[in-house]
């Protein structure tokens, strides 16, 4: 794995791959040098995950080789990359959550003691970090972590076991600004170690920030691999996404009657730790309010307390003058507010249950679908039907399963369903999350044109771009509190991103 | 030890062979592969009755023989399907919200005794003093499920253990009833409680069929149509499919389960009373209940928790419960029925599997196996 | 001198739980070992009866002397049916659940009918006490909680110690937790989730079926049907109430084990109430033990939702629920 450092750290050549007939990676070579930062960019869907999970053994590709050191290799595990010396860090975190930091790190590992204590465990692993020069608490639990720490162990446990390759896929989605500049210092420095880093992402400014070089797939076919110097944000969010249909939004002022407002809100996690610390919001009808924050800041039980799934501390929340709080959810979304929630799959639909029976979800009490008990089927069919048609749902019937959809019609199901179930009130919880670029905009579209009908619209997303884009004030969170409250007009992307990460506050307008 | 289980996946993931997800399961095809299921694992038992010497076509022949042979034959199908059908629509009903009771054998029991008590003990006319133990039994099979309901609804404890060990406790109290309480003093062979003198009114032209065989059929008649048109079934779908959205729906998800689960004890009760129209069963006794609970729960393991799947599959189970007893005279024992229920359990999950799954090479590039990974991951992406 | 009367009660009430309820503290140790690594074996009531009825084959039919010989015999049978059931529910990921129904139901069928003919018989291939250098005897109540077959050591301390120190002193332990915890992690780096999950099955359905022939070989000590008779399902409940942890399951199992012994002492000695005649008393009595094992099920939960919140008491993440590396 040490041999000459002149040939690649690994190649790939004429890597394709499909899903269901469709093409995730056609024909993609792909090369990455020793002791360098290799951005791979595109937009959701373009194939960059799948071509890293070939490269670390979770896939195997349907054509094409993989060439690791100048040898090629047929990985059949995850286990044979790892002995190849290369190791992904997930985005979603493979950790033992009850099991510590210096658990986690050893697990699976030959080179752990067949007998240990937890004393060993914590001496091998302060070494360890040591020699890495990161550091987490060996004897904390996962669950006890931030999300930034929990990355630092997954890239602790890569590193243990030898790994030269080291992928990371979406690294920054759930960091903090600051933490993001911690893990791009951590990820130079590696580099200049001699390792290579494969650094997923879509984010341009990072890509500008950390890589040597980039590669750009779009629609699982690579468009470029060129050096970052002398590249612009511009042509490679070009290169990413082809034409793009870029949305108009035309932001406003707005006076009038508050249609939701929070008042020294405080609530907490399900961990029955503080989420919200006493959180105040107006949101005006005809009117959207951005909340940008980085995950995990209380964004959740934000929309959560405001349709009465979660209990409050203290505080008070009113929707059109109403208080909530003696409210059950049935009685909140009859008041009119309607719910794009976060985990639209794990809260939002029933898989199991047949897409006439997701469409009204939120409805089906209503007197449009039933009399007394009886549940009326004809209308809850026509109804399905319509709403399947306007959201431009691809299923063969409305008696397929919601599970045989697609994320992404999945999404768009949810999304419409409860875009017409607001009246008065929408929160949309990252509504765009995980979207492709034209399903993206009609969600927003759909955002948009309830806000024009004169529904409030509380929008919660970690994208700081589609906050921008979308909103007429702009609300930061952090920590559970509300650390200012801008105009569109007068929004600084810098200072929002400042406040995001917990810093000054100087010159937030409450 | 480590070398061990390591060797076994990997002669596991050395077969040329896996497990692809399917991108659609639709219901049809899960109920073939369930009863395909179960018809393999008849098979398989033919087989072992065959290699242990015993001629499997003439027992099957036998036992076909002896139910539809005769008029006895099917109205002793019929006797057996009343109960096992009782406690198969209350486990049906519960597996609609993923909840597993199995402790239907208590409630029936307990049914039947409350049932035994009421009819012991009062006089009046016979349709007051039937209608008052239907009452009572039905009232009694909630209650000997109540304490794993609210624990199952409000605490979160796992409902098949506390319902289970609860099936003990009904036997042991039956037992002390037949024995110690209610212990009929004159009769001396098998001990046992006195005789409820009240049964409920034959079928015209059977032998020993009552009008109990009509209660099965009704309740799963009016399951049927709530779950089809009502609220109430959709709410409970929900909640089976998915406990988070059904909150997210406003659907008081606990209160529901602790109700439903309610139900079903007392189904499995109400069974219970309907038992005592059987003849020679008007007493309770240790044998009062030949596991009935067990043979529902196979028929709505099998039914997949369709209401008229529940009839096909509780009379299909109740010819072999039958038949069991039948053969019993040709050298098997009673015991064999178990055996041959744990096979078809398996036969019947082992069915389910087929209906989710596909076996294909593991090398060959398989397109709907790999979509529907897609759609997990995509799924996954979505998520927090 | 009272307080030497109620020690003296204890002590004989506990002497004569612990071999009521070795079965259970067997099963129920097997029964931790599956869950551990994810896998929720319900079928331990059929265990106990396949590892009794073919340690009494061994002995009746095929004439084997010696008790350890056929109590290995039985264990092995247990193990081929925890091999079906394990492939079943980890190599074809079917229910847990109801292929554990089924191994339960078919468990107690097969081995009532192999034991058909041998209802009754009395087995004179036994476990000797332990007694070192004769200092015991049968009479007084500290001997009684002392003076076991070795079997009874086994179960009630070699096994649990083995256990807390391979489950939280080794490398081996903790790859079985994660895989017990968060299967994906495990793969992740290199742990076989379908390897372990179905060697444990099999470890642990062995276990079980020891216990099953711990109770023809010594307890019984003769087959009689339904051998089992709820223990597998106490033992079931008793992994509940310990918390996964193995020291936790010798409470459990005695405090099954005093209520089936409090219910034969007041038989043999003709308890009564001022309430209740002796018969009466006994029947009541018969119902404790599952009943307080129900109890003993509550109080984990309620503890966590009293506000006690004791996070290591929790079931491991993934029992009961089929792996399947999703991306290949």
């Amino acid at each position: 794995m040490t041999g000459d450092r002149a040939r690649p750290a690994v190649e790939t050549r004429g890597i394709s791959k499909a899903f269901g007939g469709v093409a995730a990676l056609d024909t993609v070579d792909f090369e990455v040098r020793w002791s360098e930062v290799h951005a791979l960019v595109g937009e959701n869907g373009a194939g960059k995950t799948t071509l890293c999970n070939i490269l670390a053994g979770i896939y195997r590709a349907d054509a094409g080789r993989v060439v690791v050191d100048g040898a090629e290799r047929d990985f059949r595990s995850p286990a044979h990359a790892i002995d190849a010396g290369i190791g992904m860090v997930h985005q979603h975190f493979r950790l033992v959550e009850p099991m510590t930091v210096a658990e986690n790190i050893h697990l699976g590992w030959p080179e752990t003691p067949g007998v240990v204590s937890q004393r060993t465990l914590n001496e091998r692993t302060e070494r360890f970090m040591g020699e890495m020069g990161l550091r987490v608490d060996p004897t904390a639990k996962i669950w006890q972590l931030s999300v930034g720490e929990q990355q630092r162990v997954e890239i602790l446990r890569v590193l243990a076991r030898g790994a030269r390759v080291l992928i990371l896929d979406e690294p920054t989605a759930v960091l903090t600004a600051k933490e993001a500049e911690e893990l791009f210092a951590v990820v130079r420095e590696l580099a200049a170690g001699g390792l290579s880093v494969i650094f997923i992402t879509h984010k341009l400014r990072e890509v500008l920030a950390v890589s040597d070089r980039l590669t750009v797939l779009r629609h699982g076919i690579r468009e470029i691999t060129r050096p970052t110097e002398g590249a612009t944000a511009s042509e490679i969010a070009r290169l990413m996404t082809g034409e793009e249909r870029v949305l108009d939004v035309e932001h406003r002022v707005v006076t009038g009657d508050p249609a939701l407002e929070l008042r020294g809100v405080s609530t907490l996690n399900d961990r029955g730790i503080a989420a919200l610390r006493d959180v105040d919001l107006t949101v005006r009808s005809g009117e959207i309010l951005g909340i940008a924050g980085v995950s995990g800041n209380g964004q959740t039980e934000l929309a959560e307390v405001i349709c009465a799934l979660r209990g409050m501390e203290a505080g008070s929340i009113t929707v059109d003058g109403a208080d909530i709080a003696s409210m059950s959810v049935r009685a909140v979304t009859d008041s009119g507010v309607g719910h794009i929630p976060e985990d639209r799959i794990g809260m939002g639909m029933v898989t199991s249950a047949p897409v006439k029976d997701n469409a009204v979800l939120h409805s089906y009490w209503t007197e449009q679908f039933s009399q007394g008990l009886t549940l009326n089927r004809q209308s809850v069919i026509d109804f399905a039907r319509k709403l399947v048609e306007a959201a431009r749902v691809q299923t063969r019937s409305v008696f397929a399963t919601a599970g045989q959809l697609s994320g992404g019609n999945q999404q768009r199901l949810v999304a419409r369903r409860e875009a017409l179930a607001a009246d008065r009130l929408l929160v949309a919880a990252h509504p765009t999350r995980g979207l492709d670029v034209n399903a993206a905009q009609e969600v927003r579209s759909t955002i948009l044109d309830r806000r024009d009908s004169g529904c409030a619209v509380l929008l919660i997303s970690d994208d700081l771009d589609e906050v921008l884009l979308m909103s007429d004030r702009i609300a930061v969170i952090y920590e559970g509190r509300i650390m200012g409250v801008f105009e569109a007009a007068e929004a600084d992307r810098e200072h929002i991103g400042l406040l995001m990460g917990g810093h000054s506050i100087t010159g937030a307008v409450a | 030890m480590t070398p061990l289980a390591s060797m076994a996946g990997a002669v596991l993931s050395a077969t040329p062979w896996r497990l692809e997800r399917r991108l659609e399961v639709d219901a049809k095809r899960a109920a073939l592969t369930r009863i395909g299921g179960a018809v393999g694992a008849m098979v398989v038992v033919g087989i072992l009755l065959l290699l242990t010497g015993r001629n499997a076509f003439l027992i099957f022949w036998q036992a076909l023989d002896a139910i539809f042979g005769r008029q006895r034959g099917v109205e002793g199908v019929a006797l057996r399907a009343i109960p096992i059908l009782m406690t198969a629509l209350g486990v049906a009903l519960s597996l609609r919200m993923k909840v597993w009771n199995i402790g239907s054998d208590g409630q029936f029991l307990m049914g039947a005794l409350a049932a035994v008590g009421v009819g012991i003990h009062m006089d009046g006319p016979g349709w007051l003093v039937l209608i008052l133990m239907a009452a009572a039994a039905t009232l009694a099979g909630a209650a000997w499920i109540l304490v794993p309901a609210l624990a199952r609804a409000y605490w979160d404890v796992n409902e098949i253990i506390t319902t289970l060990l609860l099936n003990f406790v009904a036997l042991q109290l039956v037992t002390w009833s037949a024995l110690g309480f209610w212990r009929d003093k004159e009769a001396a062979v098998i001990q046992s409680t006195r005789e409820v003198p009240f049964t409920l009114p034959g079928i015209p032209g059977a032998d020993s069929v009552t009008i109990a065989l009509l209660v099965p059929l009704a309740i799963a008649a009016v399951l049927w149509w709530v779950f089809r048109s009502t609220t109430i079934g959709y709410e409970i779908d929900i909640i089976g499919g998915n406990p988070r959205a059904a909150g997210f729906a406003g659907i008081a998800v606990r209160r529901r389960i602790l109700v439903v689960m309610l139900f079903t004890g007392a189904i499995a009760g109400l069974g219970g009373m309907l038992q005592l129209s059987a003849p020679g069963a008007q007493a309770m006794n240790a044998g009062f209940s030949a596991q009935f609970g067990l043979s529902g729960f196979i028929v709505a393991a099998l039914a997949g928790a369709a209401f008229w799947g529940v009839i096909g599959g509780g009379l299909f189970i109740a010819s072999m419960f039958y038949a069991g007893i039948v053969l019993q005279t040709k050298g098997l024992s009673v015991y064999i029925i178990f055996a041959v229920y744990g096979v078809i359990l398996t036969g019947i999950a082992l069915g389910e599997i087929a209906a989710r799954y596909r076996v294909a090479r593991r090398d060959a590039a398989d397109e709907s196996g790999a979509a529907a990974d897609e759609a997990v991951a995509a799924r996954k992406g979505a998520g927090p | 001198m009272i307080l030497a009367i109620i020690e003296n009660a204890f002590l004989s009430l506990i002497g004569s739980a612990i071999p009521a309820s070795a079965v259970v503290m067997l099963a129920a140790t097997g029964a931790m070992l599956g869950e551990r690594v994810g896998v929720l074996n319900l079928g331990q009531e059929g265990l106990i009866g396949i590892g009794a009825v073919y340690s009494v084959i061994a002995v009746l039919s095929w004439g084997v002397e010696s008790p350890w010989l056929a109590m290995l015999i039985g264990m092995m049978a247990a193990a081929a049916a925890g091999l079906i059931f394990a492939l079943c529910v980890v190599a074809f990921r079917a229910s847990q659940v109801l292929v554990g129904l089924a191994l339960a139901l078919g468990g107690i069928g097969l081995s009532n009918q192999l034991g058909v003919n041998r209802n009754g018989t009395p087995i004179q291939t036994l476990f000797r006490e332990v007694n070192p250098g004769g200092v015991l005897d049968d009479n007084d109540a500290v001997s009684a909680f002392f003076f076991h077959d070795p079997v009874v050591y086994i179960a009630y301390v070699g096994l649990p110690v083995v256990l807390w120190f391979v489950l939280f002193r080794t490398r081996h332990g903790m790859n079985m937790k994660a895989v017990g915890e968060n299967p994906a992690a495990a793969d992740a780096v290199g742990v076989s989730v379908t390897g372990w999950r179905i060697f444990y099955s099999v470890l642990g359905a062995a276990l079980t079926g020891a216990g099953g022939a711990y109770m023809v070989l010594s307890f019984t000590p003769t087959w009689s049907p339904d051998i089992a008779r709820g223990r597998g399902w106490v033992a079931l409940a008793v992994v509940i109430f310990a918390g996964w942890r193995p020291g936790w399951a010798v409470a459990g199992a005695l405090l099954y084990g005093s209520m089936i012994s409090l219910d034969t002492t007041a038989q043999a000695r003709g308890w009564g109430l001022p309430f209740m005649g002796a018969s009466d008393l006994s029947f009541f009595l018969s119902m404790l033990p599952y009943v307080v094992t129900l109890v003993a099920i509550l109080i984990p939960a309620g503890a966590v939702k009293l506000g006690r919140r004791v996070r290591s008491t929790a079931a491991p993440a993934a029992l009961a629920i089929p792996y399947a590396r999703e991306e290949r």
